[in-house]
């Protein structure tokens, strides 16, 4: 297996992010072609191309539509584009490069689930990605892709860009519905689920960037064609930010199921400056790291990476080499959470900032032995506690780096410095009572 | 309308049956069964938040929040199993490990959901060693509320109060993460007329109340139920007093009533029953001379050889919506029967606002039992129009004040008027000094007497509200022991002999400026700020 040219077969060409270049290849062929069909049918068609949501937790898109009311309610179809996890920067690259791609798969999606009025909520720093979305809207709009009667087929799409405001939990789907609202960014309790109730009280479908762009293909090459890469419950191609101590970080498409070690060592041109692979952040910070000797059986694909104990989320593969420091890479991510929780749910307001505490007592050489095991019982109460996901996707790290890396910890604890670089931590001072 | 069909469900062993949509948290309220929560609160909206009331549900791996959990058919829940326990141990320590532990000096030490969960899932050492986070302190809200933010728990019941019942939306949580803090936007702050029933869904010491915090550790106080006289909604309230008098009023749930709420105004009103604020000796007035020290009894007792023999439209009595039903037909009695006489007027300071609402509590008639006193005149076939009365042409005038004076805007001005009789007997609970300053009564050898009453608080009765509703309740404590009940008043003045309730007998001794414990009441202002709202 090698790298596939899927989605991002035309990336290469800069022509393809204006509306021209993007119809002289293949562009908005498919819209003409799904706005004859009925929208059942596209629904029918997502769902048998076992199309899973590409923006962290897999969940089958068709299956996600079907949830919709069926009636006639007025409802939204939003464009997850905040791509907050650490490590994930595959969004940005498709809407810079090809974002009449996106506007054409949710057009497309808007029609199969009878949406008339969709937002691309953006992550406030991609300026680049909010510029090249809001001058291919202006063109869609001009050519007739977008606004009433599309293409004569009699449905009206309306789109607009939303631009986020730089909140990690506005990637949440509910936290993004509440931020789009004009409220604070914080999630939503469910039941009820956005597709019940959303945005403005409306049946809401959020979906990533990657997905709403590959209903397109799906479209154009029919479910047994989407499934030609692929596995059984992995279908489909999907794009991964491969970054960390690699020689070639970058974005790379390839077919799921495709193994860890290739991405790693061919595609990603082997670990630099000839060190040995340490561990592997498969799936986006939030997933469960993965040792070296595990990452070379793994395989990209949602059902191999759940039964190694992690999770492929968002498709961000973090490398980690051998002179680094796990003790120092969990603070990194203990600090993160601990500055992201909304602190709407008390066992993740408080317990990000109760491990964030822990590890850099231990990283100070402060720490205590029982610290260790603490860290665990605390990111196991964390887990399964609150209204989103966030306090389990500050949880699994912890436990995984502390379990598989534990000697690690206890000689931190033990010797006050690192076991890896044989010295104290030189990183700033962070005190984590102090303001951020 | 279709019967709903009922659901059944058992929870912790006990087969129940609710209605269709019910929350298991519900379910469990509803039938007196244990669970711990912070954020859930039967008025207001579910936040989920808190986390804490955890159950186990049958089928189910994962424990589930009992707030935002329906029940369906068939499902068995407990909240009793080790899981659920540890569960909920956690849960407490993440709401402990930033709280400041600061219970000693806290007002809500003793009433508090912390307290009270840590007793039942706790009881361990914190396995906290890290430095706590550093919030605001004495965060003043408003006029009538102080937020201390380290204390708070995030709840969010006090925004949702804000958003959803009083609708003022005032409060808002700030800042993200263990940083966030309760606060309003600039210069908006928490002042609308519901303010302080934040404090009292504030399950831990965060919010409090100006006027009650400092003043009394709640084991120290008794409770009891009653009706609240602030208004004619007749909110059920329990009050709060001990031997030094009644400290503070709090709603009581009566969804036909007052739902779970009480309006600010309503919680002042213990203060006109403290007796700073009271009339404790009977006054009687003789050849230009006040003699102020005459017992309750005694200057009824005078103020009814006074009135001897005296019939038909020499006499008048005024009475107004503030006393009980009970109360009020004694009295009216008495002066159709001993007096024969049916001039008997209603003194009625709102009724031109009476029908005035605010949508959710606050009625424009601030008398209590105004419909009470409306079916006693119907019985009695009284139709007079207090327009009507002429006190200078009325030899003999006996007024019943009320004992809520603040929302008697006119007052003192109606004192002077009835000072125009040449004998005034002037019943009331409250203190008023005008009455024995007015220049009226101290001219061509006019007689008055003054008999003190008992506030709500001190007897049992009834009254009846806005809608007609009929609410008897009883007496909650004696702040002036020896003040007289109308019902007394009233036989005294029919000539009946009473035997008058003293409780303890030394307490008549006391002075009225001064405590059972002899701590002077001038010393005690210095270390409290009761007596102006808005100042701390």
């Amino acid at each position: 297996m090698s790298e596939v040219k899927y989605l991002t077969e035309f990336y290469h060409l800069p022509e393809f992010k204006g509306i021209e270049g993007y119809k002289k290849n293949g562009g908005y062929v498919e819209l003409g072609k799904a706005l004859k069909m009925q929208p059942q049918e596209i629904i029918d068609v997502v769902k048998a191309s076992g199309l899973r949501g590409r923006g962290g937790a897999g969940f089958p898109t068709g299956m996600k539509w079907g949830f919709l009311p069926k009636n006639g309610e007025e409802r939204y179809l939003l464009c997850n584009a905040d791509e907050g996890e650490p490590g994930t920067f595959k969004d940005r690259m498709m809407m810079e490069r090809a974002p009449h791609q996106l506007i054409e798969g949710m057009i497309i999606s808007g029609f199969a689930i009878g949406s008339k009025k969709s937002y691309i909520y953006v992550r406030g720093e991609y300026d680049e990605s909010i510029n090249s979305l809001l001058a291919a809207i202006q063109e869609a709009y001009k050519a007739g892709y977008l606004g009433k009667n599309i293409l004569g087929s009699g449905f009206d799409h309306d789109m607009d860009v939303y631009r986020g405001a730089g909140a990690y939990i506005c990637g949440e789907e509910t936290g993004m519905i509440s931020s789009l609202e004009g409220l604070k960014g914080q999630p939503k309790l469910k039941p009820p689920f956005p597709a019940v109730q959303g945005y403005l009280k409306k049946p809401t479908i959020v979906n990533n960037v990657e997905t709403l762009a590959a209903v397109k293909y799906i479209i154009r090459d029919g479910a047994e064609g989407y499934r030609k890469y692929g596995t059984e419950k992995s279908a489909g191609s999907k794009l991964f930010s491969l970054s960390g101590n690699v020689n070639k970080p970058g974005n790379y498409e390839v077919p799921l199921g495709y193994p860890l070690k290739d991405m790693i060592n061919v595609l990603g041109g082997g670990i630099k400056n000839g060190k040995k692979l340490k561990a592997v952040i498969p799936g986006g910070s939030s997933a469960p790291v993965l040792t070296a000797e595990e990452a070379m059986k793994a395989t990209l694909d949602y059902e191999n990476l759940a039964a190694a104990g992690t999770m492929l989320g968002s498709g961000a593969i973090i490398v980690i080499d051998d002179s680094k420091c796990m003790v120092e890479c969990l603070a990194n991510l203990t600090h993160f959470y601990h500055h992201e929780s909304c602190g709407q749910c008390t066992p993740c307001r408080e317990g990000t900032g109760w491990v964030d505490k822990i590890v850099h007592s231990i990283l100070s050489g402060k720490g205590r032995l029982q610290d260790i095991e603490l860290l665990v019982k605390v990111a196991d109460n964390m887990k399964g506690r609150t209204i989103c996901a966030l306090s389990d996707a500050a949880a699994l790290p912890i436990i995984s780096f502390v379990t598989k890396f534990r000697d690690e910890f206890e000689y931190f604890v033990k010797e006050g410095k690192s076991k890896v670089k044989g010295t104290a931590y030189k990183g700033h001072a962070y005190a984590a009572t102090a303001s951020h | 309308m279709q019967q709903q069909p009922l659901i059944n469900c058992t929870i912790n062993g006990v087969a129940l049956q609710v209605k269709a949509g019910t929350t298991i948290i519900e379910a469990m309220y509803e039938n007196s069964q244990k669970i711990a929560h912070y954020c859930w609160h039967p008025g207001l909206s579910i936040a989920g938040v808190c986390r804490l009331c955890m159950v186990e549900i049958e089928g189910n791996p994962r424990l589930q929040i009992a707030c935002n959990t329906v029940v369906t058919e068939g499902m068995k829940v407990n909240n009793t199993s080790e899981k659920v326990k540890d569960a909920a141990k956690w849960g407490l320590d993440f709401h402990l490990i930033n709280h400041p532990l600061d219970c000693p000096i806290c007002d809500q030490a003793g009433e508090c959901g912390l307290q009270e969960q840590y007793m039942e899932f706790g009881k361990y050492n914190s396995e906290m060693a890290e430095k706590k986070q550093k919030k605001h302190k004495v965060v003043d809200l408003g006029p009538t509320v102080v937020l201390d933010s380290e204390r708070c728990i995030l709840c969010s019941r006090c925004v949702r109060f804000t958003d959803e019942v009083s609708k003022t939306h005032e409060l808002g949580i700030f800042n993200r993460g263990d940083h966030a803090e309760i606060g309003t936007h600039a210069g908006k702050p928490l002042d609308n007329k519901y303010s302080l029933n934040t404090v009292d869904i504030c399950p831990v010491g965060a919010l409090t109340s100006k006027d009650f915090r400092f003043r009394q550790r709640v084991w120290f106080l008794k409770d009891q139920e009653t009706v609240c006289n602030g208004c004619s909604t007749g909110c059920n309230v329990k009050v709060y007093f001990n031997k030094e008098g009644v400290f503070r009023v709090k709603p009581k749930r009566n969804d036909a009533i007052n739902g779970h709420w009480m309006c600010d105004e309503g919680r002042d009103i213990y203060k006109f029953v403290n007796k700073e604020h009271r009339m404790i000796k009977g006054h009687k007035l003789a050849n230009g001379v006040w003699n102020t020290e005459l017992h309750a009894g005694a200057a009824a007792k005078d103020a009814a050889l006074s009135l001897q023999g005296v019939t038909g439209n020499d006499i008048a009595l005024v009475v107004t919506g503030q006393h009980t039903v009970e109360e009020l037909e004694a009295i009216v009695s008495t002066f159709v029967n001993t007096y024969k006489t049916k001039n008997v007027y209603h003194w009625w300071n709102s009724e031109a606002t009476a029908s005035e609402f605010d949508g959710i509590l606050l009625r424009g008639d601030k008398n209590p039992n105004t419909k009470g006193l409306q079916q006693v005149f119907a019985k009695h076939g009284i139709t007079t129009k207090f327009s009507d009365l002429d006190p200078s042409k009325v030899k003999h005038l006996v007024v019943v004040g009320p004992e809520n004076v603040p929302v008697y805007k006119d007052f003192t001005a109606k004192l002077e008027f009835f000072a125009k009789a040449s004998n005034l007997i002037y019943m009331t609970a409250a203190k008023v000094d005008s009455l024995v300053a007015n220049k009226n009564l101290a001219v061509g050898g006019k007689t008055a007497t003054i008999i003190p009453l008992k506030t709500f608080v001190e007897k049992a009765g009834t009254f009846v509200n806005h809608a007609g509703v009929s609410q008897t309740f009883k007496k909650v404590t004696t702040v002036v022991s020896e003040a007289l009940t109308l019902v007394e008043a009233a036989a005294l003045l029919a000539g009946q002999e009473i035997k008058v309730e003293t409780l303890n007998p030394k307490n008549l001794l006391v002075a009225a400026n001064e405590r059972a414990d002899k701590v002077t009441l001038d010393f005690r202002k210095k270390n409290e700020f009761i007596f102006q709202r808005g100042k701390l």
